[in-house]
C-alpha cells in the first residue's frame, strides 16, 4: 500500500494531492510524516513541499470546485484527526468530478464527512470566541499586556485571531495554545502568529485579581438556585475547557 | 459599600430577567475603539443553572418603589439594597470585556425614585460608555414604563436592543399581582419603539448617517405560571406581539417562588415543563409557519405535557400525513415532528442528486424516532405500527423518559423528576 508523507502543512498536504495525480504508483493513504507508524504492508512515500505545486492545486480547487469547498478542506486540515489527509484527498477526487455542487450531496461518505468536521471545527472556533479569558499583565514601556492561555482540541488559533484584532483592537495581546506551543501575538496593529513555550509564573497587573473575584461573584450570583442543572451546564461548557476559565473554582 | 458587595446584590436582582441574547446586531468597532457585536451572538460562559451568561446582567438600582407581588425587589421584601453609579457600570463593563468575559451589558433596573429619574440614570450609563469609553459591544437597556418618550428614544439610538416587561398576561393578572403597574403603561413604550424602529430603518435606505435605532430589535419577557392564565392566551398575546409591534423575541420565565404572598400560587419549584413547551410553540409560530389558534384552541388551552407541540398538533392532523421525504414542499416537511430547519434544509438540497432513504434521513440529523410515524420514503412508510392516532400516540409517549425533555432552552438535556407532580399541574391550570 502506497502512502504519501507530508510535513504537516496545508502546503505540504497540497502538494501531496498534486503528486497523487503525476506520480505513478498512486497513494491510497495521505497523512503526515508524524502519523505515520511504519509496518510490513506499506510503502511510504515522502513528498517535499512545493508552494507552485501547492498554488495550482489551491486554485483548481478554487475554479473547479468552489471556494466554499476550499475552506470546508481547511478546516478538516486544522481538526488534526487521524485520517484527515486521506478524506481531503477522497473528497477532492469526488469534486473534480461532481464540482460545484459537491456539498449537496449529503448522501455520499467523505461528503458527510467533511462536512461533520468542518462543522466541529467551526463550532469550537465559536465556542472559543466566548470561552477564551485573558488576564491582564504588567507590561515594560508600552504598557499593559493581555495573556489568554488555551488549549482547543484542533487547531483554530488562526481563525480566533482576527476576531479579536478587531474586538480588541486598542490593547495588546497574546492569545497561547499551550498545547501545541503556538501563540498569536498583536500589538495593536496587526497579529502574527509564532512559537510560544510554557511560560512561568505570570506577573499580574495591580487590578487583575480584583477584577477576577468579581467576575467569580457575578457569576455565583447570577445562577437561579431553584434551576439547578450541572449537566446542561457541562454539555455546553465541556469540564475539558475549565482549566482556563477564570469562573470555575478548582481549576488549577 | 464596596463594589464586590454591590456587584452582588445588582446581579442577584437581575438574575431572574431570563433575556441574554446578543445577537441580531453587528455593530463595528471604530478606530480607537473598544468592542465590537457579533450579529450571531456569543455566550462567553454558563451559569450552575445551565442558562448561557453571554451579557453582564445587572440592575442600576434594586430600591424600588413599586410592590409586584412576584417580584424579588418588591418594596416590601427586606434584602439588601444597593445603587450602581454610572461609572461604576461603565467600569465593570469594559474590565470584563477587555478580559473577554462578557459580550456586552444588559442593563435594568427597579423604578427609583421615579420612571423619569430611573431612565435617566440608565441613559446616563449607556452614554458614559459609548462616547467617553468608545465602547461599540453590545447593549441591552431596559425602556422604563412611564418615563418620558424622549428619554427612551435617545436611549435608543445608543443600544442593541430594548425591552419593556410585560411581566402578566392580561390585565386582570397585572391587577392581581402588580396593581401599581398598568397594561397600557407597558404598551405604549413598546409600540413607539416598534414604530421608531420601523421608521428608522426606513430612513436608514436612503441615508446610511441617519443613527441607528435599537438594531437588533425589541423584546419583551412573560412570567409563567403566577397566574391562572391559559397557554392560549399566553401564545395568542406573543402572536400578536410579533406581528403588531414586530417584536424580535419573547421570553417566557417560569416563575420561581420569592415569596410566600397569599395571592401567589404555592409552588415547590419553577413550572420548567410548562416554560419549555411555551418556548418551543414560540419557536414554531417565529420559524415554522405556525399560528397559535393551530396549536391550541378553547376546548384544549393548554400544552400537553408529555408531547410536544408539534407532535401533539400532527397527530391531530393525521390526515396531511404521512408525506414523502422526497416530493413534499419545503413548509410542509417543516411540519413534520423531528424535522427542524436546518433537517428540512438538507433534505431539499440533498434529494435534488438522489431520492432519500430511511438511513439518509438518519444520518442527516432527523429524529426518526419522532419523523418515522410521518413520512414516506420512496414510498414505504417505517412507522411499523397501524397508522392510526392511538397506536402512533402510543409510540410516541413510550419513549424512554429523560430522553427529550423539558428544561430550559435545550432538547437534550435530561431531566430528573425532582419536581413534585403537583406543581407541574398546578402551573399549567395556575390554579392559586
Amino acid at each position: 500500500m502506497v502512502i504519501f508523507l507530508y510535513d504537516g502543512s496545508f502546503e505540504g498536504l497540497l502538494t501531496a494531492i498534486y503528486e497523487a495525480y503525476y506520480r505513478q504508483p498512486r497513494p491510497e493513504q495521505i497523512m503526515t510524516q508524524r502519523e505515520y507508524q511504519p509496518d510490513l504492508f506499506s510503502q511510504p512515500i515522502i513528498i517535499e513541499s512545493d508552494p507552485e505545486k501547492a498554488g495550482k492545486v489551491y486554485r483548481a480547487i478554487e475554479q473547479k470546485i468552489s471556494r466554499e469547498a476550499l475552506e470546508h478542506i481547511y478546516y478538516v486540515f486544522l481538526s488534526e484527526l487521524p485520517g484527515a489527509g486521506t478524506l481531503i484527498f477522497h473528497y477532492l477526487q469526488l469534486g473534480w468530478r461532481l464540482g460545484g455542487d459537491i456539498n449537496g450531496h449529503l448522501a455520499v461518505e467523505p461528503v458527510r464527512q467533511v462536512l461533520k468536521i468542518s462543522q466541529r471545527v467551526g463550532l469550537e472556533r465559536h465556542r472559543m470566541l466566548g470561552l477564551l479569558r485573558f488576564q491582564k499583565i504588567n507590561g515594560q514601556g508600552e504598557g499593559a499586556l493581555y495573556y489568554a492561555a488555551f488549549e482547543p482540541d484542533y487547531n483554530i488559533l488562526e481563525l480566533i485571531a482576527p476576531h479579536f484584532s478587531r474586538r480588541l483592537a486598542d490593547q495588546n495581546w497574546i492569545i497561547h495554545d499551550v498545547k501545541r506551543k503556538l501563540a498569536a501575538f498583536y500589538n495593536q496593529k496587526e497579529w502574527v502568529i509564532g512559537e510560544l513555550p510554557a511560560v512561568g509564573q505570570l506577573n499580574w497587573a495591580e487590578n487583575e485579581a480584583f477584577y477576577q473575584e468579581l467576575w467569580q461573584r457575578y457569576f455565583e450570583r447570577i445562577a437561579v438556585e431553584g434551576r439547578t442543572n450541572r449537566k446542561l451546564q457541562r454539555q455546553y461548557m465541556p469540564v475539558r475547557y475549565w482549566r482556563h476559565l477564570i469562573e470555575k473554582p478548582g481549576k488549577h | 459599600m464596596e463594589l464586590v458587595e454591590k456587584l452582588s446584590i445588582l446581579s442577584a436582582a437581575a438574575k431572574y430577567d431570563v433575556s441574554c441574547s446578543s445577537s441580531g446586531s453587528n455593530r463595528k468597532n471604530k478606530p480607537g475603539g473598544l468592542g465590537n457585536a457579533a450579529a450571531s451572538g456569543i455566550c462567553h460562559s454558563w451559569s450552575q443553572d445551565g442558562r448561557c451568561i453571554s451579557l453582564l446582567k445587572i440592575l442600576q438600582t434594586n430600591y424600588c418603589v413599586y410592590d409586584c407581588a412576584y417580584c424579588v425587589n418588591r418594596v416590601s421584601n427586606d434584602l439588601p439594597r444597593a445603587t450602581f453609579t454610572p461609572e461604576e457600570v461603565a467600569d465593570l463593563t469594559i474590565n470584563f470585556y477587555r478580559r473577554n468575559y462578557i459580550e456586552g451589558l444588559f442593563l435594568s433596573s427597579a423604578i427609583w425614585p421615579n420612571p423619569n429619574q430611573t431612565m435617566e440614570a440608565l441613559l446616563r450609563t449607556v452614554k458614559l460608555l459609548r462616547n467617553q469609553h468608545r465602547f461599540n459591544g453590545y447593549i441591552h437597556v431596559k425602556a422604563i414604563p412611564g418615563a418620558d418618550w424622549r428619554l427612551i428614544a435617545e436611549t435608543g439610538t445608543l443600544v442593541d436592543r430594548m425591552s419593556v416587561n410585560i411581566e402578566l398576561p392580561t390585565s386582570e393578572s397585572l391587577k392581581l399581582l402588580a396593581p401599581q403597574k398598568k397594561r397600557d403603561n407597558i404598551l405604549q413604550p413598546m409600540k413607539l419603539i416598534g414604530s421608531q424602529i420601523v421608521e428608522t430603518q426606513e430612513e436608514r435606505k436612503r441615508s446610511r448617517k441617519v443613527p441607528s435605532f435599537v438594531p437588533a430589535g425589541q423584546s419583551t419577557q412573560l412570567i409563567i405560571g403566577a397566574t391562572p392564565d391559559t397557554d392560549l392566551r399566553i401564545l395568542q398575546l406573543a402572536e400578536s406581539l410579533y406581528r403588531q409591534v414586530h417584536l424580535k423575541r419573547v421570553y417566557y420565565s417560569a416563575y420561581v417562588p420569592v415569596s410566600t404572598n397569599p395571592r401567589l400560587p404555592a409552588l415547590a419549584a419553577p413550572p420548567l415543563h410548562r416554560e419549555h413547551r411555551l418556548y418551543q410553540a414560540d419557536w414554531l409560530l417565529r420559524f415554522y409557519g405556525f399560528e397559535a389558534k393551530e396549536l391550541l384552541n378553547e376546548a384544549n388551552p393548554n400544552f400537553h405535557l408529555q408531547l410536544d407541540p408539534k407532535s401533539d398538533w400532527a397527530l391531530r392532523n393525521l390526515h396531511m400525513f404521512p408525506l414523502e421525504v422526497n416530493k413534499a414542499d419545503y413548509r410542509f416537511l417543516l411540519r413534520v415532528p423531528g424535522i427542524g430547519v436546518r433537517s428540512a434544509q438538507r433534505i431539499i438540497t440533498a434529494r435534488r442528486f438522489h431520492s432519500l432513504d430511511f438511513t439518509d434521513l438518519q444520518k442527516m440529523g432527523v429524529v426518526m424516532k419522532r419523523a418515522r410515524y410521518f413520512l414516506t420514503c420512496k414510498g414505504k412508510y417505517y412507522g411499523q405500527v397501524p397508522y392510526r392516532e392511538e397506536t402512533i400516540k402510543e409510540q410516541l409517549l413510550a419513549q424512554p423518559k429523560g430522553k427529550e425533555n423539558f428544561t430550559q432552552l435545550s432538547l437534550f438535556s435530561d431531566f430528573d423528576n425532582q419536581y413534585p407532580v403537583q406543581d407541574a399541574i398546578s402551573s399549567i391550570t395556575g390554579e392559586l
